[in-house]
């Protein structure tokens, strides 16, 4: 590919930088097998898809008002054979995990975009 | 993969983690020649990136109660660790859930204290109840015990850790740090309106005023949570009224919503009209608002959280930095930072606060001259980074 043309089609769109993130922007080779955005040679994995869509296979939904129980369960049933003691993970009960739901904090929506509830230091 | 690190904090964001995180994980990757990073997301990151040899996973599941996105998001550090147990050699975590499921494999593990949950979450979570605390408490001091060495920013949080029988001998001292900022220049018409363009770090050209910025005022910079004591710095800016050209600017770190009580308690008191508020700039942003500021005030208050846990705020290390004088909340571990080069107030006393205040403001000279002192004892982030890497060494 030439300049002239590098110029005119959409770069590769894969955001990058570490502290401050912006577009990757060079000249794309490929559509991401899933997605379909332009990503370049650096930025196109095995399979043809971008590093995002790489990592994203196997995550599921969370929407679903099973899954947050599925995944306790299959958290506490993996984690039984993996980790040295698997007696911290079923530790909290309904009681105690009932103080942490938004709802009952009247802002039921805020999580997980620069809350400062969390585990946070100054 | 030779080494990870995991936090359950967001990153890049606008919060002081996330320098702090940044500039550590930064060592750990240059030692070890590249990397895992697992942190949040969420917001339009990405949950995937590679730079260089540095691989950046982040968890960004919406689920709502706290407990069950931290157990979740434990599981996740699990999946993402489990294909480099073969080769890891260190893990680097700075909270429990991190911490659990790294724990009781054949690399090392370095515990990052920055803050206790047990001691913060009732603060923020008032409903959670003591039995819930008591198990948060239990499971701190497991993955403390297990971790191969235990990392703290101030001699307070470490004596915190030691106070739960944690082994001394593994508990080392890695201090916060400022990079040095550029002094703002001299408050006229024609620089009140120049654009911000200066990062951190640049000590070369005069760092321009940020737009917006009035020509006199008084600065706090952080989250909004009750332990920070902004209500305090409100009641003692109310006793400053007859200095009519004097502002208060607050640059929050979290979003706008969170400002709504203080906001109301502005409106109240017949400040808000002199408040400038600002929300969750980038980090390079605030060091211009901190340097053109007469004053940065740390008005911590006196709970457990800031007594007995202990912290050490980047806002009173990059106040000093950028040359700006600091009152603070005579605590501990805001001595331990600002020693004698900086005005320690009574915590929770507006009327102290605002006298400490009205002294510097009618005495610059000397306040600028003990912020120079105040600037010569902040240590940079290379000495930070140079106490990680021995601590690594050693473990």
């Amino acid at each position: 590919m030439d300049a002239e043309e590098a110029g005119r089609v959409t770069p590769c769109m894969v955001s990058t930088g570490f502290f401050v993130l912006g577009r990757c922007g060079r000249a794309p080779v490929a559509a991401c097998g899933r997605c379909g955005r332009p990503i370049c040679d650096r930025h196109a994995g095995p399979g043809g898809v971008c590093p995002e869509c790489a990592a994203a296979q196997g995550y599921s939904s969370p929407y679903d008002p099973l899954w947050t129980s599925g995944f306790r369960r299959h958290h506490y049933y993996s984690s039984s054979t993996t980790y040295s003691d698997p007696g911290w993970y079923g530790s909290f009960d309904d009681y105690d995990r009932g103080a942490f739901d938004p709802e009952d904090q009247g802002d039921f929506g805020d999580f997980g975009d620069g809350d400062d509830r969390d585990f946070v230091d100054s | 993969m030779r080494a990870a690190y995991f936090a359950f904090d967001r990153f890049p964001s606008s919060k002081g983690s996330a320098v702090h995180i940044g500039q550590m994980a930064a060592e750990l990757f240059d030692r070890f020649g590249g990397g895992l990073l697992g942190v949040l997301g969420g917001g339009g990151l990405p949950r995937y990136q590679r730079e260089g040899d540095v691989e950046i996973a982040r968890f960004d599941e919406q689920i709502p109660n706290l407990i069950d996105r931290a157990e979740a998001y434990s599981h996740w550090v699990a999946r993402h660790l489990a294909p480099h147990l073969e080769t890891l050699e260190l893990v680097h975590v700075r909270d429990p859930w991190s911490a659990l499921p790294v724990l009781g494999h054949r690399h090392k593990v370095v515990y990052e204290v920055n803050g206790l949950p047990s001691i913060e979450l009732p603060h923020t979570w008032p409903q959670a109840a003591p039995a819930t605390v008591a198990k948060l408490r239990r499971l701190e001091a497991h993955c403390l015990e297990q971790a191969d060495a235990v990392v703290v920013p101030s001699s307070v949080i470490g004596d915190a850790i030691r106070k739960m029988g944690i082994n001394p001998e593994k508990v080392f001292l890695v201090p916060n740090a400022a990079d040095p900022v550029a002094p703002a220049p001299a408050p006229t018409l024609a620089t009140a309106t120049a654009t911000a363009t200066a990062t951190v770090g640049a000590s070369a050209a005069p760092r321009a005023r940020p737009p917006g910025a009035p020509e006199h005022y008084i600065i706090y910079v952080g989250a909004l949570q009750r332990w920070q004591g902004v209500d305090v710095l409100l009641r003692a800016f109310a006793r400053l009224a007859d200095l009519t050209d004097l502002r208060l600017v607050v640059c929050s770190s979290v979003p706008e919503r969170r400002a709504k009580p203080l906001q109301r308690l502005a409106d109240r008191l017949g400040v808000a009209e002199r408040i400038v508020w600002r929300f969750t700039l980038p980090h390079d942003e605030v060091a211009g608002w901190l340097a053109g500021a007469a004053v940065s005030a740390a008005p911590l208050t006196a709970c457990p959280r800031n007594l007995d846990q202990g912290c050490a705020p980047l806002k009173i290390l990059e106040s000093m930095a950028a040359g700006t004088p600091v009152v603070a909340s005579d605590l501990p571990a805001v001595r331990e930072i600002l020693g004698d080069d900086g005005r320690l107030v009574a915590p929770d006393r507006p009327a102290e606060l605002a006298r400490a205040i009205r002294i510097l403001l009618e005495y610059p000279e000397q306040a600028r001259a003990m912020a120079a002192r105040a600037g010569g004892r902040v240590p940079t982030w290379a000495d930070s980074r140079a106490k990680l890497a021995e601590v690594y060494s050693r473990v």
